[in-house]
């Protein structure tokens, strides 16, 4: 019993402390919560608007999906589809992430209806190098993901980047980010596109 | 009475000073250097943790001070650290609520103000031994000293890196931007150079 009493007297303010501190904590967050949700939402709907101009909006179409991100780590990714004004479905969109040169990349890929051909990357968050890494968000670097097939993808140190195809010409003295976005592109690419067909959302390519 | 009022209007004074100069928290107590080296690439980013680390100093000041007639001396760094890591984490969610962009420049940097010297060394070297108003003045003082440090070394970093101020144009045509100066050695560098000239300024030999 005089243990219990000393523990409190010692640690009274600590525990009221920690209470009152958790409380302005929670309330911080109640009141916040829903406009930072929305500040994500509204930042993945823009970029999806960015790469899919026709697209008004969108729905989840798979939620959850789990790709294999390597050495045994799995990401858990939700799958939308775009809708146009009139309710066709224009293209999808899903996060994927993977390792970056200095921090984790996290990236909104886009493709067509027919899961074809890419529509596009924006970045979600980044950390890369400014001036190096960072270019990872310049149109330079981004276009050439534009009307990509969807394909296995090669980072090449030379080649032409205004050809659509499945080469992308890496950005100069940034070679680790370039092959970051597109080791993260073919990582979840392959997969979710496996996943679609198998769930029967798009054709199986026959 | 007249006398009294004067010197303590004087120790008010001079406690704002001595942040804003005689003991800047960056030139001459060096402390704060992870944020220092890390987020003054940009004004706008270095504006933006200035002002977290005024609103923490503030508030960790008041509550420590308040408190400090009930504080345990071998639970003092406990509190601290519980009251610090408060504030941080409702101006981390304020950040992300309303300044969406900066929450993402400056990624983890502003967790990491829980660490950050300055504010547990004020919470010990001054509100945990006076009274409110002096450590409220010590907060505002030692804050406004740090933001205006690091937005002279953004400025400067900016200024070189980018040829802009706060993302305008500000530089002749002519000019070539030096990337380097928004990596690292861009930090070291004009941070090595600002000390060097502060201690040039005060006559400081050793």
């Amino acid at each position: 019993m005089d243990k219990v009493k000393y523990f409190f007297q010692q640690s009274w303010l600590l525990i009221v402390a920690s209470f009152c501190f958790g409380l302005l904590i929670a309330v911080a967050n109640a009141g916040w919560q829903g406009r930072i949700l929305q500040n994500e939402e509204d930042k993945f709907n823009n970029l999806v608007v960015e790469m899919i101009p026709d697209a008004n909006t969108s729905e989840v179409a798979l939620e959850n999906v789990e790709v294999e991100s390597g050495k045994g780590k799995t990401r858990a990714t939700s799958i939308r589809k775009a809708l146009s004004a009139d309710g066709q479905c224009v293209g999808w969109a899903f996060t994927c992430e993977g390792s970056g040169f200095a921090d984790k990349i996290k990236l909104v890929l886009t493709v067509d209806a027919g899961f074809e051909k890419l529509k596009g990357y924006g970045v979600l968050s980044s950390n890369e190098t400014p001036g190096f890494g960072d270019k990872i968000k310049d149109q330079f670097y981004r276009n050439q993901f534009v009307d990509a097939p969807t394909t296995e993808l090669v980072l090449m140190k030379l080649g032409a980047p205004d050809v659509k195809d499945a080469e992308i010409v890496a950005i100069s003295g940034a070679t680790v980010s370039s092959e970051a976005v597109v080791t993260i592109v073919n990582t979840f690419l392959g997969q979710i596109k496996s996943h679609m067909q198998e769930k029967g959302q798009i054709g199986d390519g026959n | 009475m007249a006398t009294d009022g004067e010197g303590t209007a004087g120790l008010y004074k001079d406690t704002l000073l001595a942040g804003l100069w005689r003991e800047n928290p960056v030139f001459r107590l060096l402390l704060g250097m992870c944020p220092t080296l890390a987020v003054t690439a940009a004004v706008k980013p270095a504006l933006t943790m200035g002002c977290c680390v005024i609103f923490v100093l503030v508030c960790s000041n008041i509550v420590v001070s308040l408190m400090r007639n009930l504080l345990r001396p071998h639970l003092r760094i406990l509190m601290f650290t519980l009251t610090i890591a408060t504030f941080v984490t409702i101006a981390d969610l304020f950040l992300k609520a309303f300044q969406p962009e900066m929450s993402a420049a400056l990624g983890p940097y502003v967790p990491l103000i829980i660490v950050n010297c300055i504010i547990i060394c004020r919470a010990e070297a001054c509100a945990s031994k006076n009274a409110l108003a002096i450590s409220i003045i010590d907060a505002v003082g030692m804050g406004a000293g740090f933001t205006l440090t690091l937005c002279a070394l953004a400025g400067v970093r900016e200024l070189l890196a980018t040829g802009k101020l706060f993302g305008a144009s500000v530089m002749p045509d002519w000019f070539v931007p030096w990337a380097a100066m928004g990596m690292p050695v861009g930090a070291f560098v004009t941070l090595g150079l600002m000390l060097g000239l502060v201690n040039t300024i005060t006559g400081k030999k050793d």
